[in-house]
């Protein structure tokens, strides 16, 4: 046996045509339209520089490529718009400087700028696609004469991989050009095996690459008690107030300005018309609320000492003081008194009764069961409650008081309003003087 | 005259020059007959405004004629001054279109008039001292009529002078041949530039913007100056079209020079939008009422005058965008042809946005006369063009570049 062992035998290195070497441009155009008109058409021309008709002389058919640059552009406008849409008007409605949410003036520039974008690098990618590039050997480069072709030499190419390739008859054909030299063209001869040293290196760098966001990670993770690092100082620590911040630019010391009366947040109506609140809220601010004086006291004391050594705090209010409408800001018409007397006796004389007396059967079922806990419903005709006004009583039908929840899930604004004129009506009805009767019918009601 | 192909007749036909009095008389008779119109037709109560609604459609579709002649000069000062070849077989036409800039001088005297009558028919400035609101007040030093016409001598006098040298040295090149002569329109275009482009930017604040003499835009010169040469390309395709129908011009100007203007003229296209687009942008975003009233005049609808505005987004932008957008279309003479003429249409309506709605709310009667003026004023530019030409040839055919042009051919994709 011997230890010789055999030689791999070496593969001839594959042959990809003949390639034609040219002094000048015309000569090169002349050899490519008898190509071309030989029925070749797996051919290309390597000159220093572009020359006028190559592409007619080798037959070479308009390219695709405008199509990518179209397509992407498009795609890249329909892209922009429905994201920003998406964004600002659908995800994460914001205002931006008091426009519409969904403005379309405000989305062209974005717009456009993708539109660029997407058609610039699909037309770069595509037209390096288009010409299989990146490409890590060319067989071209084999032989030493190509290298002219960046000077003063131009190449003309048959790749034996055309439908119609036969190597005597292409060779034939390229030297009947007059070409200076005729070779075939073969690909390197060295090894196609990638060297093991590359992947040591693509790994060492990527290992490399993943070490920022290991960093990361770990930061995000961890706890410190070192102080942040500021890069961009001037950024972090700007010469501006934040808010919730002091000043001495104004007289409240605040840098934070409050609203102009009568400012109301859009979609908030609600919280800030006096005709959805039954008061008015910016006369409201003004005064001083007991329920707030209660609550700074309750805060200004020290939990850790004794509530009673310290500032006592105010008791807590019978009624809360704000500004109630004393006029109902509707316009009191029959059909508003008919609607009140339906929603009333819906809702309301359940419990209160018919007559707002506080004898509704609800009341009246549970004083009959004597449990000790019943507190009988206001009667509307007391004093307390004449005394109140129609802000107040709406107030009360829309947040209920003590026992009794609000109704302001049951009943529309407009609705409420026309509960409390209602109430109103019972409490003229039960409580008239005879100067409320019309002159004509008095005699109808006297006392003899 | 039988049409061989590629002869090399470059001068305009006889038949076409034997209109251009009849042209000039339709013409005149037409603008007077728009007079007329505006006279008659308007409603309201004073004379007064059936005048205004006359200056301001003569004035619309003065500036849009004279904007070819323009569009036509500055092209001429370009191609010089980038010492450029392709366009050395059209731009005769071009020289010739920008000669005609000193009889549009000539037609400018009834604005001249209109300005000095003080009774602030065309502009609310020349009310004088005293009779316009405050901020107008404060612009009179500039605004004024004396101004106004110096000021306007002087920007003709910068176009003529251009125009006169650019033509009569290419037609003097004609007979001699001498390559001095472009060494020396190349040298001098720069400069040349600069005034001109400084004349037109003031014309555009001075003639068209201070019609509203409350509002202002910078970038306004700028705007006229996209659809001044948008509209030049149109016409320069037309032309070159018509003529070539006509079996001239065929030897020297061949489908890659059309190629080239239907490129320019596309790339104006884009120009004007962006430009268009940045004015009302910036406008809307700011949202200053002192910038935004000229947009709501346009745009509320109230006046009548937003179906125009949205008209010329689709007609003026995305239209034209997209039909001269394939490489087919700007190869094929015809349909070419046919775009310029749809250019020509909406730089009027365009033109016609910027100054009629200071007149007022749109009415049938002011757009009917303003058309009649346009039909005028347009006769008026073909005639004037006639008679420029005359015999002279359309491309110069002893110019150095020519063999450039001649052998030019587009990148083929």
């Amino acid at each position: 046996m011997s230890d010789h062992k055999p030689e791999k035998k070496a593969k001839p290195p594959r042959a990809f045509g003949w390639v034609a070497e040219y002094a000048d441009d015309n000569k090169l155009l002349e050899a490519a339209r008898k190509v071309r008109d030989s029925g070749y058409s797996r051919t290309d021309a390597f000159t220093p520089f572009p020359v006028h008709g190559i592409d007619e002389a080798l037959g070479i058919k308009a390219t695709v490529l405008p199509w990518f640059t179209l397509c992407a552009g498009a795609t890249g406008t329909c892209i922009a718009l429905l994201m920003q849409w998406w964004m600002n008007a659908y995800d994460y409605p914001y205002i931006i400087s008091g426009k519409p949410f969904s403005s379309w003036p405000a989305f062209i520039p974005v717009a456009f700028e993708l539109t660029i974008l997407f058609a610039a690098y699909t037309t770069v990618f595509a037209m390096l696609g288009l010409n299989g590039l990146p490409r890590f050997s060319n067989p071209m480069f084999t032989n030493p004469k190509f290298d002219r072709a960046t000077d003063d030499r131009f190449f003309l190419w048959v790749d034996s991989r055309d439908k119609y390739f036969n190597t005597e008859k292409v060779k034939s054909l390229l030297e009947s050009t007059g070409p200076i030299s005729v070779d075939e063209v073969r690909e390197d001869e060295s090894s196609p095996v990638i060297p093991k040293a590359i992947f040591s290196v693509v790994f060492l760098l990527i290992l490399i690459s993943l070490i920022p966001g290991a960093i990361i990670l770990r930061m995000r993770a961890a706890r410190s008690d070192a102080p942040r690092w500021h890069v961009f100082f001037d950024m972090d620590f700007q010469p501006k107030k934040k808010p919730q911040q002091t000043t001495t630019l104004f007289a409240d010391r605040r840098v934070q300005r409050p609203p102009v009366p009568g400012t109301i947040a859009r979609g908030e109506l609600d919280l800030a018309d006096p005709y959805y609140l039954g008061y008015d809220p910016d006369k409201t601010a003004a005064l001083e609320i007991a329920d707030a004086t209660r609550m700074v006291a309750f805060k200004l004391q020290d939990p850790a000492q004794d509530p009673a050594a310290q500032d006592p705090i105010p008791a807590a209010p019978a009624e809360p003081n704000y500004a109630w409408l004393t006029e109902a800001p509707i316009e009191a018409t029959d059909e508003l008194f008919a609607l009140g007397k339906k929603k009333f006796e819906t809702n309301c004389a359940v419990c209160h009764g018919f007559g707002g007396y506080g004898d509704g059967l609800v009341s009246q079922r549970a004083v009959n069961l004597a449990q000790g806990y019943w507190l009988q419903p206001t009667s509307m005709h007391e004093d307390r409650i004449q005394k109140q006004t129609i802000g107040r009583i709406y107030y009360t039908v829309a947040n209920g008081k003590g026992k009794m929840a609000g109704y302001a899930s049951s009943l529309t604004p407009r609705e409420r309003w026309a509960v409390a004129l209602y109430v109103r009506v019972l409490q003229r009805s039960q409580n008239a003087r005879i100067e409320d009767v019309p002159e004509p019918r008095r005699a109808e009601f006297s006392s003899n | 005259m039988a049409a061989n192909t590629l002869n090399d007749n470059v001068t305009m036909p006889a038949s076409w020059r034997a209109k251009a009095p009849i042209l000039a008389a339709v013409g005149f008779c037409s603008v007077l007959i728009s007079l007329g119109l505006f006279h008659f037709g308007s409603s309201s109560e004073n004379e007064a405004t059936g005048f205004k609604m006359f200056y301001h459609s003569y004035l619309t579709n003065y500036v849009y004629c004279l904007s070819f002649c323009l569009g036509a000069l500055f092209f001429v000062l370009v191609q010089h001054v980038v010492r450029a070849g392709w366009s050395a077989s059209v731009r005769r036409v071009a020289e010739l279109l920008a000669y005609t800039i000193p009889w549009w001088a000539a037609l400018f005297l009834p604005i001249v008039a209109v300005v000095f009558s003080d009774h602030g028919t065309l502009y609310e400035w020349s009310k004088g001292a005293g009779k316009v609101e405050p901020i107008v007040e404060l612009k009179l030093g500039y605004l004024n009529p004396s101004w106004f016409l110096l000021r306007a001598v002087v920007y003709f006098a910068i176009w003529c002078i251009a125009a006169r040298i650019y033509f009569r040295m290419s037609r003097e090149q004609d007979e001699t041949g001498s390559t001095e002569i472009t060494l020396k329109l190349q040298r001098w275009a720069g400069p040349f530039i600069i005034m001109f482009a400084l004349a037109l930017n003031f014309a555009a604040f001075d003639w068209i913007m201070s019609t509203d003499a409350a509002w202002y835009s910078t970038i306004f010169g700028v705007y006229i100056f996209a659809s001044g040469m948008l509209s030049f390309f149109a016409v320069m395709i037309l032309t070159c079209y018509l003529m070539q129908r006509s079996g001239r011009m065929q030897k020297y100007v061949n489908t890659e020079h059309f190629h080239d203007l239907a490129k320019w003229q596309f790339g104006f296209i884009v120009f004007w939008s962006y430009i268009a687009f940045s004015q009302f942008l910036l406008y809307w975003y700011a949202n200053i009422p002192e910038e935004t009233i000229w947009y709501k005049e346009r745009l509320d609808l109230s006046t009548g005058w937003r179906p125009l505005g949205y008209l010329l987004i689709a007609l003026h932008f995305a239209v034209p965008f997209l039909g001269t957008l394939p490489r087919a279309v700007r190869r094929n003479k015809a349909m070419m042809a046919g775009w310029a003429v749809f250019i020509l249409i909406v730089h009027w309506l365009d033109m016609t946005f910027l100054v009629m709605p200071n007149v007022g709310p749109a009415s049938a009667m002011m757009l009917i006369g303003h058309f009649v003026c346009w039909v005028g004023m347009v006769s008026i530019f073909l005639a004037l063009f006639m008679f420029r030409v005359g015999e002279t040839p359309m491309v110069a055919t002893r110019d150095p570049w020519l063999p450039d042009a001649l052998a030019y051919q587009q990148m083929p994709m």
